[in-house]
């Protein structure tokens, strides 16, 4: 009599796996229907429950190849990158590095990258809230010990970054899009700002210097350092202006000073 | 544990995400509504404050699909973690889980598979409901699964196997009454000794659904109408167990939210009958 784990192991082997040898340890009761085609139907069920989850996170990407396609690599993905969560929505944040060695995806170079910013959209829907930026305590800062400030971007925020033009991809193929559906690969890189605002999501497009910018500030470098990595990229970076817009947007929303060299801090 | 809260002995309605904006402004006369615990295991966002909106007008049931009861693996603490976090904050009338398995070797299959009825699976889920009702500080509900294969082990029948657990855990059931005539249908026993035989004392709350007849046997996908002899057995079960607060549950094909209230409305007029006569 097999144990409740051999069971469980043979069931998944069975349902992700097709290996019909599991299903003889299993000992499932035949009756009018054998046991493989027991276990065809939760096979079914499963798969067919990734390939759903998975439409719903990445509509473009399913739109860009079709059903058929989609569905093959969505089974492909399940089977090298097993869900580790009982919550099945946080399930697929991998689909685009798979989607990037995957062979039969090989010519469609820009799709990992249009799945990236699927899942980005997906998980800025789902971050945590934040507050507005503190301004009057900012203002407190003495200037001289502004670029020392590190700042926070809101949870939600997030920065892609693309040889291809994604953001053009991904508009023209939303439902309800109207108006010419083709898109020139040549018309070049994209960096993409991902956020949340209060009706939805939003995708701004970004200078270099600005996306160098918020990059250096989400990775916990001064305002000074983040500041000096734009202007290398582009000479007109204006800082305040920047850092103005993007506390306005509520993409930046909370400082800190160094602990031991100012005693004016964010609280 | 600490007393059992309860939801009204009314209809609700199982509230997905595309029916979420006209619940929230017309307030439909549910008694009240139940979501998946697992859609709300977010940090923030809109779908977090729209579920603060409608607890404040309706009683809330979370009714969880991932933690996985009767795994051979370990309890998922980080999960367990998450469900208390939505507890404390959402304040539901009832929680409910399933009797199945849904991981093995950590591995998640993230879906309701069916345990063997044994002793040893017994053991293995009465030790995990014992762990949630401990780490949550409540009473829970765990729900009858459909399956569509058995195993040749079993050492009880279905019916025993949900009783044992209610019995030895002091959980609450979640009596689903399609998915005990789809089991009637697919394994060939009477629905009706599956109902005799449960501690009507024990159940908290009934679910309702459509199955999909058009394979070789039923699945149930919640994917249309209740089916005639469900109705039927729900009529038989409230008659044995009293009115029990009953839900209408929709996933596939999700239509306007007219047919689930219009499905509430036929539940509601079964147990105001059953009142009725009791009166």
């Amino acid at each position: 009599m097999p144990s409740l784990r051999e069971i469980q192991r043979g069931f998944s082997a069975a349902t992700l796996f097709g290996d019909s040898a599991a299903v003889a340890g299993m000992a499932i009761v035949a009756g009018n229907l054998d046991p493989q085609a027991r276990i065809a139907i939760y096979r079914d069920n499963i798969l067919g429950n990734y390939r759903k989850v998975l439409a719903a996170t990445y509509p473009v990407v399913r739109r860009l190849v079709g059903g058929p396609f989609f569905d093959a690599a969505t089974d492909q993905f399940v089977r090298g990158h097993p869900s580790r969560h009982g919550d099945v929505n946080r399930y697929g944040g991998d689909y685009a590095v798979f989607l990037a060695s995957y062979p039969p995806a090989r010519e469609l170079n820009y799709l990992a990258d249009v799945a990236r910013l699927e899942w980005a959209i997906d998980q800025a829907n789902i971050a945590a809230d934040a507050a507005p930026l503190d301004l009057a305590a900012l203002a407190a800062v003495a200037p001289e010990a502004l670029v020392e400030l590190r700042f926070n971007l809101h949870p939600a925020a997030r920065l892609i970054a693309s040889p291809f033009p994604i953001l053009r991809i991904w508009q023209v193929n939303q439902p309800d899009y109207e108006g010419d559906a083709g898109v020139d690969l040549g018309e070049g890189a994209d960096t993409l700002l991902v956020t949340r605002g209060d009706q939805g999501i939003v995708i701004d497009r970004l200078g270099k210097s600005e996306h160098a910018f918020l990059s250096m500030l989400a990775a916990n470098a001064t305002l000074g350092a983040a500041a000096s990595r734009a202007s290398d990229a582009e000479t007109a970076f204006d800082l305040a202006d920047a850092l103005r817009r993007h506390v306005a947007n509520q993409t930046v929303v909370a400082f800190r000073a160094p602990p031991a060299r100012t005693r004016r801090g964010n609280r | 544990m600490p007393t059992t809260p309860e939801l009204p002995a009314t209809v609700g309605i199982g509230l997905r995400s595309p029916h979420v904006a006209r619940v929230r402004a017309e307030r439909p006369a549910l008694g009240w509504l139940e979501v998946h615990s697992e859609n709300y295991f977010v940090d923030g966002g809109p779908a977090l404050a729209a579920l603060d909106a409608i607890r404040a007008d309706h009683a809330i049931s979370l009714h969880g699909v991932g933690m996985s009861l009767g795994s051979a693996d370990p309890l998922d603490a980080s999960h367990l973690a998450r469900l208390k976090r939505l507890v404390a904050r959402v304040e539901p009338a009832v929680v409910s889980e399933h009797l199945c398995w849904s991981h093995a070797d950590g591995r998640h299959l993230n879906d309701l598979l069916p345990l063997p009825f044994t002793e040893d699976a017994l053991a293995v889920v009465c030790e995990r409901v014992d762990q949630v009702q401990t780490v949550l500080g409540r009473t829970i509900l765990v729900e009858n699964i459909s399956a569509y294969l058995r195993f040749a082990d079993d050492a009880m029948a279905e019916w025993e196997f949900v009783a044992a657990v209610a019995v030895r855990t002091g959980c609450k059931l979640l009596f689903d009454v399609n998915n005990v005539y789809v089991n009637a249908v697919n394994h060939g026993f009477d629905p009706l000794d599956f109902v005799a035989a449960i501690p009507g004392d024990a159940v908290a709350e009934i679910h309702l659904a459509g199955f999909d007849a058009s394979g070789p046997c039923l699945i149930d996908n919640h994917g249309s109408r209740v089916a005639p002899p469900v109705w039927d057995l729900y009529r038989a079960t409230i008659e044995r167990f009293g009115p029990k607060p009953t839900l209408i549950e929709w996933d596939t094909d999700l239509p306007e939210l007219e047919v689930l209230l219009d499905e509430a409305a036929l539940a509601r007029r079964i147990l105001e009958a059953r009142d009725a006569v009791a009166a």
